[in-house]
């Protein structure tokens, strides 16, 4: 059965991460799921609108999904943020009915209306439901990349809301990436937030985490960061070029989204997946990759 | 230039007005804030929070002062450096949605002008444009990937002027 979904790209991975998107559609062809145009989608609502004003948020988020839902479909998107966001909001408008009031209300001159129809699931979600056809494909291992994969905070918590995984020792994104012959490496920060959302309060608290992340990952023997979401790689993949801990040493190491990962395991052709856009250099990883 | 937030930095010698009720009813009735007054002051919130260590004022304090009725809570730089993790949230042995009470806070600072820069920017693009970032064309070419399907700013427009996002401010 083909499984098909409108595709959520959200504002981050067209204006910074364009590899994100062409990697996950190389392997969502691969196997068969079907994407979508998401047509007249807006900003997904985000953390910073909601920081500003409630209502605001709703509705920005919930105009989203009340457009699948008028056309029939469920939502697929790659990014934490804004998995993070529309899951909160259908939580909200679920539970709430003065907000479900007030957010159809403002859809109503639109010709929308929100009842709830709409699934909401992040790409890494659906990947790990079809583990078993993923591992049929994994034609070139990936033994050597030690992989120190970040999880992010939206995908897992709350955990009442996410409804993805351990939200305290989560490893399904880590099933996906040992499948591969990589080995996912246990460190002490794989937890801690990125410290992405605070890059537009304060950017050098957001560098002090990132810093504290990577000399964990440095320290647990990484060679490579792993996300599944574009904020988080705006820490891993730009605020991380040049940084070093304060004895001045490198804690640079390549950050790779997991479909990426998944799509040169699969043997698929190397363009699409965009390693030339990855900012931080791979030289390190070349060979394991295949590049 | 001055930060306009997070100004409040200790609670020594700090006197403090009066205690407001009412304040803490109102956080009270803010998304996720059925339970405030659950808090019994374990702080595992604080245990866990990534910026425990980069804060003045911590939040387990910031929800110590939210039952005590301090609206001074509005100036600590709790509010606008909580990184939104969700860890105290998913932790609180009361059950506390603590995350989605600090956005209400945050929306409480904006309306008196007590916020990051980055935040009077931020708004301005989502209500000229719908967005936060605008597509990176030369990567989606080399990518060959197809235009960002587009968006009527129209109606985005109609409903954030509808929720008065761009007229949030209190007169004070």
């Amino acid at each position: 059965m083909t499984q098909s979904y409108e595709v959520f790209l959200g504002c981050a991975i067209p204006s910074r991460f364009n590899n994100y998107e062409s990697s996950m559609r190389a392997v969502a062809k691969e196997l068969g799921i079907k994407l979508i145009d998401f047509e007249g989608a807006s900003c997904c609502g985000t953390v910073v609108l909601k920081s500003i004003d409630a209502d605001s948020w709703l509705s920005m988020s919930g105009r989203n999904i009340a457009l699948a839902e008028q056309r029939g479909h469920d939502i697929v998107t790659p990014c934490n943020g804004c998995f993070g966001s529309l899951k909160d909001t259908d939580h909200v408008l679920h539970d709430d009915e003065s907000y479900r009031k007030k957010v159809n209300a403002a859809l109503k001159p639109l010709g929308l209306e929100y009842t709830g129809k709409a699934k909401i699931r992040h790409f890494v979600e659906v990947l790990y439901d079809m583990k078993d056809e993923i591992e049929k494909k994994i034609v070139k291992r990936l033994d050597g990349l030690r992989v120190a994969f970040h999880p992010g905070c939206h995908l897992i918590r709350p955990s009442n809301v996410a409804g993805f995984d351990d939200p305290e020792l989560p490893g399904k994104v880590d099933e996906l990436i040992e499948l591969t012959g990589a080995k996912s490496v246990h460190w002490d920060m794989k937890l801690r937030c990125c410290g992405s959302p605070l890059l537009i309060a304060s950017e050098d608290v957001a560098l002090k985490i990132l810093q504290e992340k990577m000399i964990s990952a440095n320290g647990a023997g990484a060679n490579c960061v792993v996300t599944n979401c574009p904020a988080c790689h705006t820490q891993f993949d730009i605020q991380q070029l040049g940084l070093k801990d304060d004895d001045g040493n490198s804690l640079e190491l390549p950050a790779l989204f997991v479909t990426q990962v998944l799509g040169a395991a699969m043997g698929l052709d190397p363009e699409p997946l965009g390693f030339e856009l990855n900012r931080v250099s791979l030289d390190s990883i070349n060979d394991i990759l295949g590049l | 230039m001055t930060e306009s937030w997070g100004n409040f930095k200790s609670f020594d010698g700090k006197k403090f007005k009066a205690l407001d009720v009412e304040f803490t009813n109102e956080v009270s009735k803010l998304i996720g804030g059925k339970d405030l007054t659950a808090c019994f002051q374990c702080a595992k919130c604080s245990a866990g929070c990534p910026v425990a260590d980069k804060v003045n004022i911590q939040i387990h304090e910031v929800m110590r002062m939210l039952l005590f009725g301090l609206k001074e809570v509005l100036e600590t730089d709790m509010v606008w450096l909580c990184s939104t993790c969700y860890t105290c949230q998913e932790r609180c042995p009361q059950g506390i949605d603590i995350t989605d009470i600090l956005f209400g806070l945050k929306n409480m600072a904006f309306k008196k002008g007590i916020t990051p820069a980055g935040y009077i920017g931020a708004r301005q693009s989502l209500y000229d444009t719908g967005r936060l970032y605008e597509p990176t064309d030369w990567e989606r070419d080399d990518l060959e990937l197809e235009p960002v399907p587009e968006l009527n700013i129209a109606d985005t427009k109609k409903m954030l002027d509808k929720t008065k996002l761009m007229k949030l401010e209190e007169d004070e």
